[in-house]
């Protein structure tokens, strides 16, 4: 054992040497460098993940503008179609109303114009109904014959404006 | 090209140089001088190497010596809480270049115990295997500092019929101190069945020397009238029992073993470094010194690296052992 040079009081000595270096090499190396190595692989997991979020984030947006524009075309086509369905409503509403008015009109006029032939008729009527009786007047105090006839009535219609032969 | 001429030709004088150098000393050293009978200048005289296994005391505190191994391994001590603390004084997210070699250190050998031992015990055994790593290569590449072995009081020393002159270094390479090599398979040990005692649970580390469960077995089978069963089943407790033993005595062999690997390579390599010195004072010695940080950190990484699988073996429970043993 002497010849070695173990020695209790030596190897107590280096024991506490160990100690010593376990203990600072623990404080000042391990747990410092070992917390560090933690704290930085934390925090690029998450800044990766934070990465990936504002990626996905991104993509979730851009997916949200163009469907929004979808929409927004869909619905500008939906307002034009309406549009045009509207204008040709309006137009076919114009055109119907158009066409009542004139058929009233028309109407009307077929009716004033009846009104007045009624009226004209009634009015010839009357004064042809007149003229006959004047006519027959005229026949029964003259002879009846057919010469003379036809010239009475001649007569009677020369004195009628109405019937008055140019 | 004439730039690159120039220095090619200042390699090859600075060549011839370190060879007649060699050359020189050898012719000079004590073998030319023994073979062409010429005396040696006394400038290239180097004293033989003198070979002391124990630790030389310098100071006396009361009873108690200190010597230059302990002198040397607390400025190992120094050494790395110096470096160490001003790496991780003030530690930031980006590294200057102390932090990142401290870094570099930590996560390399923490990277490694990982791969060995697995994620769950990397944190038990990463301290101490780390300081044992760290502790034994700054000693052995301190002892390679020239004023390591060299530096000291020189001594008459009588061997045999002649008088010696030996230089008594104030600092000598602490890993070729035996009680430090011992302490640190001390530590070791105890660490390792300390591990073992804890980590599975002392019933189950005892058992796993001596398997008192198939003895208990056995005893049961006597108890159902299965005699035929107990005789085999205590035969081969027994066998258990004494395979145990033998485990056990390895066990307090690996201190041995620890303390012997760790002291003969680094002595030897203190008595190769000196040998080659008295034999060849200059140039050839340095490709020793090359080998010995080799060893160096061989030595280390065997005495970190066995502490590391020991413990392994420890806290691994037994019927797994087992199963890979049948």
């Amino acid at each position: 054992m002497e010849s070695i040079g173990i020695n209790w009081q030596l190897l107590v000595a280096f024991l506490v040497n160990f100690l010593i270096l376990f203990g600072l090499l623990t404080a000042i190396l391990y747990k410092p460098v070992l917390k560090m190595l933690d704290e930085r692989s934390a925090k690029i997991k998450e800044s990766l993940e934070q990465a990936e979020k504002i990626k996905e984030q991104t993509s979730r947006s851009e997916e949200q503008i163009k469907a929004a524009i979808e929409t927004a075309r869909k619905e500008s086509q939906v307002i034009i179609s309406q549009a045009s369905q509207i204008a040709a409503k309006i137009k076919e509403e114009a055109k119907g109303e158009a066409r009542k008015e004139a058929d009233v009109i028309i109407a009307k006029a077929r009716d004033e114009i009846k009104l007045e032939r009624d009226k004209s008729i009634g009015e010839l009527r009357s004064e042809f109904a007149n003229l006959t009786v004047l006519a027959a007047e005229k026949v029964i105090k003259e002879s009846l014959d057919a010469q003379k006839h036809m010239k009475l009535i001649n007569e009677v219609l020369d004195q009628s404006n109405s019937f008055k032969q140019n | 090209m004439s730039k690159l001429g120039c220095s090619n030709r200042l390699v090859v004088i600075l060549g011839i140089a370190v060879v007649a150098l060699a050359l020189a000393s050898f012719t000079f050293g004590p073998i030319g001088a023994r073979l062409f009978g010429i005396q040696t200048p006394h400038e290239l005289q180097v004293s033989k190497p003198h070979v002391s296994l124990p630790s030389e005391a310098m100071f006396h505190i009361g009873d108690f010596k200190i010597t230059n191994t302990l002198i040397s391994s607390w400025i190992t001590i120094i050494l790395l809480c110096t470096l160490f603390y001003f790496a991780t004084r003030k530690m930031k997210d980006v590294p200057g270049r102390l932090q990142g070699l401290a870094e570099v250190v930590v996560d390399g050998i923490y990277n490694t115990i990982q791969g060995v031992s697995g994620e769950k015990y990397v944190k038990t055994f990463f301290p101490v295997v780390t300081t044992i790593f760290l502790y034994v290569v700054t000693n052995a590449l301190l002892a390679l500092v020239p004023l390591w072995g060299t530096w000291g009081p020189i001594e008459e020393i009588q061997e045999g019929s002649h008088t010696a002159t030996v230089i008594v270094p104030f600092l000598r390479a602490a890993n070729t101190d035996i009680n430090l090599t011992l302490s640190i398979a001390l530590i070791s040990f105890f660490f390792v069945e300390y591990l073992g005692f804890s980590k599975i649970g002392a019933l189950n580390y005892i058992n796993s020397f001596f398997h008192f469960k198939e003895l208990g077995k056995a005893l049961g089978e006597l108890f159902k009238g299965n005699f035929k069963a107990f005789i085999s089943g205590f035969a081969f407790g027994f066998i258990n029992m004494y395979v145990g033993l033998l485990e056990l005595l390895s066990h307090l062999i690996r201190i041995i073993s620890f303390t012997f690997r760790l002291f003969g390579n680094m002595t030897a390599g203190e008595i190769l470094i000196g040998v080659m010195t008295f034999l060849v004072a200059l140039i050839v010695p340095s490709i020793f010194y090359g080998f010995e940080t080799l060893f160096g950190l061989l030595q280390a990484l065997i005495f970190a690296g066995l502490t590391l699988v020991f413990g392994l073996m420890a806290v691994t429970p037994q019927h797994e052992e087992g199963a890979e043993e049948h």
